[in-house]
Formats: structure tokens, sequence, C-alpha cells
């Protein structure tokens, strides 16, 4: 009886292992999915709408609902406002950019503490660019310190920004990055961001995320079956399973 | 091998297709039990179907008193989940709450028999297939609330004891799972949850954190840079928006820093960029029903689109004039017209029916309600204008070849390895709509009134 049980037992991992071999689809099977993917063409415009007024394109948004009658989600009038703030971040220009935010909705920065503070933590990396080195330490002490005692994470952002003025080229110092553009974007990204989510608007477009879930969706794929992948996302060019 | 007009045609014939949104919404979900497929003569189940009482003797393995609920969990979302509460453990408390398949043994334990899965009071063991159970969480007796679940994502059954989760073992089964309840000693006496009361846990809570673990996983990837606006300017360039394209191009060259455009992308924008101003401009005319004056266009730069008057170009063409006439209420024309062109596209399988349902349009008085309706609305010249474009593109000697913006490739490859995902699962899972997720505004969800 047990000697059965036993040999009934190896029969079941023989078959699990037959069953975790991965299903293996040619590259003419697997054309034929993708011909018979349910695709709308306004769902696609509307992806496209939703990346440009996200983004803020405006322009092109507008001309984007006359060439295809594809309807903007928002205001088009809502969007020129926000642009005007995020450029006045990007080009270094964060007193003006903070006067526009409070023109448009005073709540935004009230209610968004960790937002306000890296709006003037930029001021003042602006103000160690252009060799303001006074200015730059009494409006660190004035404006910035009081936020850095109130919150932890706020000054040892405070005390990296400051390290700037230690060194006499600060271009190839420690903290350098706070120098860089990128810094600038990430600033005005996050204005944008708040921007959007005051107005209700979800302040990611959807496009990026759902060229994540391919990526996701196609390593899931890759623990069951062999099939043609994209590999790269700029041409979209279906590869053979062999490659 | 699937030819690009093949693919408009198809799209023309079914232009406003709802079918898709169906999928995930009409399933059926248990809301009772079963009284007919029940062991009968051990239980009484009570009049409104959620509560049994055990009748029998409960002397030996196969007079237990058990019943499924009256349909099979639904499976295409991440999990399913109902609970039981016992209101009388009876003289020897063999409760036992599980989940079995359509052909289950009447008067044995979920669990007991293969294919079938329980959690049984008495002894707090899993029981999945075997005599033998296995130890898995505690006993449970009078006053407990006690839950079951199919965790579809992972392949798990789950188990919760008064709002907490006690285990989770692999779901060996496979096909539609019935929840099943059995009671096996005298007086023993239990109530079935289906969803119909609030649960005891959280198993709302337990979706959204499942929905969130794929979410999580899916933010980790990363895409390359910029890959956003190379992917809006082939899609604005392949369609033809050329006004569009020109105004996205001018701010993407202002934006802080420049985006950077690869080499590659110099060599795609050119080719995708062939004849975009014709292009533009045909689809301006079809947007607005002026078929005669694309025809007049295309005759003039791409004649030879329209010299085989029997071409899938000439044929859309053709149809849509059709129905703007019939859009306008000049009926008589439009049968006329119909006799002169359309008529010559009977007896060709690919077009018949298109063309029947197209003069159906004739017989009512208000077409845009009738059920062929829908080639009336703006999606249907949609339709042909991309046929156009399409087939413009396909005069290109560099012609490539690629039915697909890249961006319609990609999300054909997402949609498509989800499916599989799907198929692979025995269709198991939540289901991806691109519509779905485009409607969806989380932001709007959770706005503060006042």
């Amino acid at each position: 009886m047990s000697l059965f049980r036993i040999f009934i037992n190896q029969l079941d991992e023989d078959d699990l292992e037959m069953a975790s071999s991965k299903k293996v689809i040619t590259r003419e099977e697997w054309e034929k999915k993708l011909n018979a993917v349910k695709l709308r063409k306004e769902d696609m415009n509307t992806l496209v709408m939703n990346f440009l007024v996200t983004e803020g394109f405006v322009e092109a948004a507008d001309k984007f609902q006359r060439e295809s009658g594809t309807k903007p989600e928002i205001d088009l009038s809502t969007i020129t406002d926000r642009m005007a703030v995020k450029k006045a971040v990007q080009n270094g220009h964060v007193e003006d950019a903070i006067e526009k935010v409070n023109d448009l909705n005073p709540e935004i920065l009230d209610t968004n503490p960790e937002l306000f503070f890296h709006l003037q933590q930029q001021r003042l990396i602006e103000l160690i660019r252009h060799g303001k080195i006074e200015e730059a330490l009494e409006f660190a002490q004035e404006e910035l310190a009081p936020r850095g005692e109130e919150n932890q994470s706020f000054l040892q952002e405070l005390e990296k920004t400051v390290a700037l003025l230690v060194f006499e080229d600060a271009s190839n110092c420690p903290v350098k990055d706070l120098l860089d553009i990128s810094h600038r974007l990430k600033t005005a990204s996050e204005v944008n961001a708040a921007i959007l989510t005051s107005q209700s608007h979800e302040k990611d477009p959807k496009l990026p995320s759902l060229l994540k879930m391919l990526i996701w969706a196609q390593n899931q794929l890759d623990e069951k079956a062999v099939y043609p992948h994209i590999n790269d996302l700029s041409t979209a060019q279906l590869q053979d399973p062999s490659e | 091998m699937n030819s690009p007009s093949s693919h408009f045609i198809h799209k023309f014939r079914h232009s406003s297709n709802r079918q898709d949104m169906a999928t995930n919404e009409e399933e059926e979900s248990p809301t009772e039990l079963n009284t007919i497929n029940s062991s009968a003569g051990f239980l009484i189940v009570s009049p409104d179907k959620l509560s049994i009482k055990y009748t029998g003797l409960g002397q030996h393995g196969h007079d237990v008193g058990v019943v499924q609920s009256n349909k099979p969990a639904p499976f295409k979302r991440h999990a399913y989940y109902f609970e039981i509460y016992v209101k009388d453990a009876g003289v020897k408390g063999r409760v036992a709450i599980g989940f079995t398949t359509d052909n289950f043994k009447i008067g044995r334990h979920p669990g007991w028999e293969l294919n079938t899965c329980g959690y049984h009071g008495e002894d707090g063991l899993i029981y999945l297939g075997k005599r033998q159970g296995e130890t898995f969480g505690p006993a449970y007796t009078t006053g407990d609330t006690v839950g079951a679940g199919i965790n579809y994502d992972s392949q798990e059954f789950f188990f919760t004891v008064n709002g907490t989760l006690v285990g989770t073992v692999s779901k060996y089964i496979k096909g539609p799972l019935f929840p099943t309840v059995a009671v096996h000693s005298q007086n023993e006496e239990v109530s079935v949850n289906f969803g119909q009361e609030k649960f005891a846990f959280d198993f709302k809570g337990y979706e959204a954190s499942e929905r969130n673990k794929q979410q999580i996983a899916i933010e980790k990837t990363s895409v390359p840079p910029n890959i956003n606006y190379r992917l809006v300017k082939n899609y604005l360039l392949h369609f033809g928006y050329e006004e569009t394209f020109h105004a996205f191009d001018l701010a993407t060259n202002c934006t802080v820093p420049p985006i950077y455009v690869p080499q590659e992308d110099g060599v795609d924008v050119q080719d995708t960029a062939y004849a975009l101003n014709e292009r533009k401009i045909l689809r301006q005319l079809i947007g607005k029903g002026e078929i005669d004056a694309a025809f007049a266009k295309l005759r003039d730069c791409y004649p030879q689109l329209v010299q085989d008057d029997k071409s899938e170009v000439c044929f859309l063409l053709h149809c849509q004039k059709f129905i703007e006439l019939v859009r306008i209420g000049a009926l008589e024309e439009a049968v006329k017209y119909g006799r002169v062109e359309l008529a010559k596209f009977i007896g060709l399988n690919v077009f018949q029916d298109i063309v029947e349902d197209c003069f159906a349009l004739l017989v009512y008085k208000c077409p845009e309600e009738s059920n062929v309706g829908y080639f009336l609305e703006a999606s249907q010249r949609e339709v042909v204008a991309d046929a156009v474009n399409a087939a413009i593109l396909s005069t290109n000697p560099k012609h490539k070849d690629r039915l697909y913006s890249h961006l319609e490739a990609l999300l054909r490859q997402l949609m498509a390895c989800c499916l599989e995902l799907r198929l692979l699962n025995d269709g198991q899972g939540e289901s991806l709509s691109l519509n779905r997720l485009l409607k969806n505004n989380s932001c709007k969800r959770i706005k503060k009134t006042g």
C-alpha cells in the first residue's frame, strides 16, 4: 500500500515538471494575437491628449483638439497659468514663481509645506549660483533656518545646500547636483504636480505607467511562456523568441 | 497574415463596438446556498437560503451535511471571499468551510475528496484532497466568524478567523470553485455571508493591498528617458496630425533642457513625415464628410490608390459617401449613388455585408438610433481617414510596412501579454482595459467636498 502511494506521489511530481516547462508561442501566432487586440483609436487619442495636457503643452493640445476632435479633460486656459509657474522655476526665477502660484491658488503653498520649502531652497541655490553670498546667508537664516528647526529632513536639506558655500569651485564639490539644472526641473515638476492636484487632476500622465506596465507584463509572461518581445520601446519592433 | 486594409474594413464594420467593456462586469457571483445539490438528508437549509442546520446523526464519514453556493466564485478579479458565522457548534463542533468543484461528493467534508479544500473547525486543520489534514490555523467554534477566499494573482486559498488572516495554501484545483459549508454533529448551525452583510475581515483592504503589490512592482521598472515625447511625435506623424506635430515639436525644442533626440529618431521622423501635408488635408476633408473632395485630392496626388475602383480604399470612401448622403436625408440620391458605386461590391464576401448594412440605413426614420446607427458616428469617418492615411503611407518607396504607430504597437503588446497571462492563469485575474484606465481618475474620487 505505501509503495503504491510513493509511486503515485512521484507521478504527480513528473506531471508538475512537464507543466512547468514554458508554453512556446511562434511569431505568427503572437502576431495574430496582437492584431486581435481590441484597441480603439479614440482611446489612443485620449491617451495622447492626457499627456499633452498634464505635461502642459497648451498649443499642441489645442491643435490636437482641432485636428482629432479629442476633448481635453481640463480647461486649456488653466494650463497656461500652470506652465508660466513651471517655466519661471525652470529659469531660476523662483520668487516670481511663488508669486504666480499664490495668484493661482494661495492654498497650494499653504497646504504643501514640503513644496514651499523646496521652492525656498531653490531660491537659495539661485542666490548662491549668482555669487550673492551675503544675501544668500541672510535668506537662509531668516527664511529657511526656522523651517529646518521644525523638520529634521528639511534641516538636512538646508545643511546640504549651505555646504555649497564652503567650496570655491562649487561645480566640483560633492553637493554639486544641487546646482545642476536637473534640480530646477525637479522643483518645477513638484510645483506642476501640486497645481494639478489642487485642480483635481491626476498629476502624472498615464502614458509612462502604461509603458512600465508593458515591461512588467513581459517580465511576468517570461516566467510562463516563450514569445516575441519588444525590447526597444523607441522602435517598438517585435523580436523573434529565439533572439 | 493581416493586411493593412482588412484591418480597417474590420474596424469599419465594428466601429463603435462597446463589447470590450463587458468582459469584467458581467460575471455571476454566489448569492445564496444551493438547495438542490446539497446533502438533503443530513441538513436543512433556512428559507432565506443563507443558514444550515445539521439533522443527521454524525456517526461516520459519509453523513456530513454539506452544501455549496448557488453560483461559482467569479474569477475575473484579484480575489474572491465569503464568510460563515458559527451560530452553534453543536455536540462535536465539526464545522467546515472551503471550496469544491461542481462534481463534489455529497455527504463528505470539503477537503476530504480530491479537488476540494476545507478548513475544519474541530481541529483547525486544512484538508486538501486527502483524509489527513495538515496543521493550519486555530480550531473554531460557536460565535466565531470564519472566512475563506481565493487569491487569483498568487493562486492561493486564504482563510480568516474573526477578521484575522490565519493562513494561506496553494490553490491546486482548476476550474470554477463553489464556496462550500459543512456541518457534521447534532445541533450544529451555521449562517453564510456572501457579501450581503459587512465582513468581519477587511476584504476590501486585502484586495487593495494586492493591487498595490502589483503597482509597486510596476513602478520599479524603468523606461528609457524621453520615450514619451518620441512616442507622441511618432503617433502624430503616423496619423498625419501635422499642426499638432509642429506645435509639439516647437514646444519640446524650447523646453529646459531641450529634449535629447537620438540619431535614429531623425531618420524615423523623416520616414513617418512622408506626405504629412497631404495626409493632413485628406484627414480634414474626410473628417468633415467631404468625400468627393477627398476623391479629387487623391486622384490628384495619389492616382494609383484610386485607380482600382474595387480597392478597399475606394470601397470605404464610397460607403462613407453613401452614409453622408443618408445623414443629410438625401435618400434618393443615396440610392442612386449606391447603385452606381456600391452594387459592384455585392458578391465580394469581404464587402457584401457592410454594403447590406449601409443600405439598411435607408429603412429607418431615425437611422442614428437603429442598430446600424454607428455608421453615422464620427468614429466611422475616422476609420476611413485612418485607412486613407495608411494607404498613402504605403506609397512611400522607403515604406517599412509598419501598420501601427509605435505607441499602438506597444499598447497591443501590453494587452496581448496581459491576455496571455490571464489565459495561462485559467482566465483568472483582473483584465486590463485601456478605456477603464483612462476614465479612472483617482484624484476626482478623493476630492473632498466643502
